[in-house]
This record gives C-alpha cells, structure tokens and sequence, in this order.
C-alpha cells in the first residue's frame, strides 16, 4: 500500500496542488469535487503549469497561456502542440493516491 | 466614383508627401481616451464599442496579465525600455458609425485616404475594401459577390455583434491573451480591422484589403485581425500600413490569427511603412491542418523598432508553410524581424525566406525557429537569409535555432552576408546609370523575390520606398 500524496482537504475546488509522485513533478487538481493529476510541466516551455489560472476542468500556463484539459491532458491552444500525461488518482476518504 | 478617383495622389507625390509628413486635424475625433493604461479604460472602450459581457471580461482578463507581465528580456531591451506605457492614447474614434459607402466617408478622412491611394485600390480590385482609419473600422465594402459565396469580411466590432458563435470559438486560440505582454495589451484594448470567415470549398475570387493608418500623436493601434478558411477553401488577405511624421513615439502593437483547416489555404500579405519614431510589435500567427497551406509574405520598411516573427504551425499531415520576408533598416532604426516554423504533423513541408538591407546605421536582426516535433515523419523544412549591409555603420545579425526532434527529416539553412561588389556597380555603370541609380536597382533586385508576389501597386510602391530609403547611401 502506497502512502498518500495529499489530502483532498489541502484542495479546495478550483485550485491545484504540486506534489512529486517517484521523482516526476505532478499537478493535482480539484474540479468540481473530482481530483485530477496530470504532469505539472507545459509541453511548450518546459516550465510548471501549477501557477497558472484552472478554470473549469482547464489548466492556463502562467507564462504563455497555453490550455491544457485536466481531464484527459490534451494541449487546447497553441503554443502547445502536444498533451501532457495523465496519471490515475484513486481517492480514499480524504487521502489522494496517484499511480504514476 | 470615377470624381474621387481623379482626386486620388499620384504614388510619386505621394512618397513626397510621406517623406515630410503629413496629418489631418484631430479635432473631428467624437472620442480620444486620456493617457495610459486603467481597468477604467478597458471598460470604457468596451462600453463604447456596445460589447457583449463575454468580451468585456476578455478584455479585462487581459488587461489584468498585461499588468503583471514583465517587459521582455531579450531582443532590444534598450528600444524597448524606451516605450512609455503612460504617454500613449489607447483608444481613438474619429467617427461614431462604420460607413459602407465612399460617398458617406467624412471629407477630411477622405482625404487622406485619397492621399494614401485607396481609391486607386478600390479601383483595381473593386471590392473587399476595409480601411481602418485611426482606431476604428470607418469604411466597409463588401461586395456583393463576397456575400452570394457567404464569405464573411467585417471589421472585429461587427463580427463580435453579428457572429459571436465563431468569434468566441476561435479568438486567442492561436495567439492566447498570456501569449506575451504585447499580445496581453491588444486583447485588452483592441480595436478595429478585420474578420474573414470563408466557408467550406468557397475560393475568394479577389484579394481582401484592409490599409490602415495611424495619425494621433503619441496614440496606439492595436489592431486584431482573425481569419478563419474553412475546408477546402482559398483566400488572400492584403494588408498595408503607413504613418505620417510626428516627433514623438507611438505604439503599434497587433494581433493576427490565420486558422487554416483541411485543404484550405491562406496568403496574407503586409507592407508596413511606419515612420521611424513607431514601435511596431506584432504577433502572428497561424495553424494548418491537414493539406492545408499558409503563406505569409511580410514586408518592413520604417519603425524605430519593428519585433515580428510569423509563425505557422503545422498540425496536419501534408501541411505547408512559406514564409517570405524582407526588411530595410535606415538610420535609428531596428528591424528585429523572423519567422517560426513548428512541424507536428508527417510529410509537412516549410520553405522561409528572409532578405534584409541595412544602411546608414540601421541594424536588422533575423530571429527564426525551426522545430520538428517527435512523430513529423518526412517533414521538410529550407531556410535561406540573406543579409546586405551598406556601410561600415550599419549591421546584421543572424539568429536561428533550430530543434529537431524526429531523425526522419530533412532540414536545410543557408545564410549569407554581403554588401554590393564593386564589379557590379562598374558594370550597371559603364551602361549609363548613375552610381546611385546602380546602387537602387542592385537592392530592388535584391528584394525581387519578394516584389514578385506582390499585387502591381504594392509592388510599384515598394519599388519606389526601397529607391528612397537608398537616397544618400553612396559616396
């Protein structure tokens, strides 16, 4: 059994938390209630995503406004070109769990 | 028509007219926002134009990243630095409604307009003129033919009132309002230009152009232009600029999104000819789908500090891009000028050609990227820049980066650096022609490739622009 890598308290719904899950920088995400992970490095710059504005289920780069889809980790507008991986988040009581 | 057409200038007088400046009375304006940059502005401009809600918090959203986002950090910080957010008009309105007919345009707009040449322009195309004067659209022609094929050309305004579904869906898009700080400025306070939506299979069977301008001292133009060409479809978009003389700086800063879907195609074409006190800071942008081409032909001629790189990202197999641009740079002046290529789709193919003159004094700077994503199987990619420099004063520099992420491509640069041989000149001279005469013609040739994908009156115009920038380069 894995240790948790945060709380879902620590989330409140429309925020973002950045955790290391095996050494890989992993964003977490609270959208409406539902925790989602994706890799917390935006495919055109290289830099984090977790600074940036989550509207909706949407992740914003801070730097050059890119869009990513929490859910499924597909790149929205340009400058990314290609999605950032996705990781299974298993939620037990207020433990998160992600698989990475 | 056929009165204002004998009022139009001739293009000579009116190169003599532009190398001493000229500008019409600002009293006419109905609404010139004070100095700088507030939430307040932002609002007001969008209360003025009657925009929806949506888009008045897109203009705030923006206004909020333009604040918190640092000036750049490389390309010409010293120019840079040198813009004073503060002292700058961010919106002006010369007239309160967008005109459809010549015959309404009020008579002093006319004028400079007929200075400009737009009636000669409506002449030969007879159609899709959008001139944009100042900061707001006033003169709209779209002809009837245009309309019978559901070819949508209107000013941004319009198309946000009229056809909202489209404009939400695609604008910033490509170009994002955290794209850069410029880009953040624009979708705060844009203004003007226009919207080109042309439905599937459907060929624009004449050129679209918008000329604009600018006149008010110390006043910004953000222009923002989107252009959709939908499946199969085929436009060309021509866009040309000049400003009179004024002793202080302005700010120019525009946003252009071209999206090119499956086997459409899309050529956009620009001659800038700012004055040089303009800092002229532009993003642009486009995507191609699968099959589908996108060509920009780019001319720079004039500004204190010109940073524009075009830039086509190629999303579907069998995409093409070619970008063509050329750039003179006199004294004072800085041309930091490029193109960007992004290959992320197999057997895509790019072709960027870039030909800069510089002379007493000026400086240009080619600044490219080339990127082939893991996966672009067959991409092709030929970059060519060549660099002519005058005199020992002026500079070159040449700035490419290319990364290449997939074995299976081919990807070719050549870069070159001259000034005019002295064997050249003795020749163009032994047949007659004067040193400077010799010199004009060396650096039109220079620019043919360019020029020869210019329509007739841009070309005769360029022609003559480069002829006068060379004035007092020899001896």
């Amino acid at each position: 059994m894995s240790t948790p890598i945060a709380r879902v308290s620590e989330i409140p719904a429309g925020t973002t938390k950045a955790v290391q899950v095996d050494g890989v920088p992993v964003m977490l995400c609270n959208v409406d209630g539902t925790i989602y992970a994706i890799e917390d490095t935006c495919t055109h710059d290289g830099g984090e995503l977790d600074q940036g504005c989550l509207d909706g289920c949407q992740i914003e780069c801070p730097r050059h406004g890119a869009r990513f889809d929490v859910r499924t980790g597909a790149a929205l507008t340009l400058p990314a070109v290609i999605g950032v991986a996705t990781y299974t988040v298993r939620v037990d009581g207020d433990d998160v769990y992600v698989e990475a | 028509m056929a009165t204002e057409l004998k009022a139009a200038t001739s293009p000579e007088s009116l190169i003599e007219d532009y190398r001493h400046g000229f500008h019409d009375s600002e009293e006419n304006y109905v609404f010139k926002s004070g100095m700088g940059l507030t939430r307040e502005i932002v609002e007001r401009i969008s209360e003025m134009k009657k925009e929806p809600a949506w888009m008045r918090e897109f203009r705030l959203r923006a206004y909020d990243i333009f604040i918190s986002k640092p000036m750049p950090t490389w390309g010409d910080t010293a120019l840079l630095n040198e813009i004073d957010f503060a002292n700058i008009h961010y919106y002006v309105k010369s007239t309160d409604k967008t005109e459809r007919s010549w015959d309404d345009v009020p008579d002093d707009i006319k004028r400079t307009f007929d200075r400009l040449g737009i009636p000669e322009a409506e002449r030969k195309f007879l159609s899709g003129v959008s001139a944009q004067y100042e900061s707001e659209v006033v003169y709209h022609n779209v002809s009837a033919e245009l309309e019978k094929l559901g070819v949508i050309f209107c000013d941004m305004d319009t198309a946000v009132r009229e056809h909202p579904e489209i404009v939400q869906k695609y604008l910033a898009t490509v170009i994002p309002q955290g794209d850069n700080k410029f880009a953040a400025l624009n979708s705060a306070v844009w203004s003007g230009v226009s919207f080109v939506y042309v439905p599937p299979g459907v060929e624009c069977p004449m050129p679209l152009q918008a000329y604009f301008r600018i006149n008010t001292e110390n006043m910004g133009q953000f222009e923002r232009t989107l252009i959709i060409a939908d499946k199969g479809s085929k436009v060309h978009y021509i866009e040309g600029c000049t400003a009179p003389k004024f002793s202080t700086s302005s700010l120019h800063s525009a946003v252009v999104e071209l999206i090119a879907f499956d086997d459409a195609s899309i050529r956009y074409t620009t001659i800038q000819n700012w004055y040089r006190n303009i800092f002229n800071l532009v993003t642009k942008r486009a995507i191609a789908y699968k099959n589908a081409t996108v060509e920009w032909v780019d001319g720079n001629i004039g500004s204190k500090l010109t940073m524009k790189y075009p830039a086509i990202y190629l999303m579907g197999e069998g995409a093409r891009g070619e970008i063509l641009s050329m750039a003179f740079a006199g004294e004072g002046q800085h041309q930091d000028a490029g193109a960007k290529v992004i290959h992320a789709a197999p057997n895509t193919t790019s072709m960027v050609t870039n030909k800069s003159v510089t002379a007493h004094g000026g400086k240009t700077t080619y600044r490219g990227l080339v990127e082939i994503f893991p996966g672009a199987v067959g991409a092709k990619t030929r970059v060519k820049c060549d660099a002519l420099i005058m005199d020992d004063q002026s500079s070159s520099d040449t700035k490419p980066t290319m990364r290449i992420h997939e074995q299976q491509s081919t990807v070719e640069h050549e870069a070159s650096v001259s000034k005019i041989g002295e064997e050249q000149l003795f020749y163009a001279m032994s047949r007659g022609l004067s040193e400077a005469d010799a010199t004009a013609m060396i650096v039109n040739g220079f620019f043919d490739f360019f020029v020869k994908e210019l329509p007739m009156e841009y070309a005769v115009e360029l022609n003559r622009l480069v002829k006068m920038e060379m004035e007092g380069s020899v001896g």
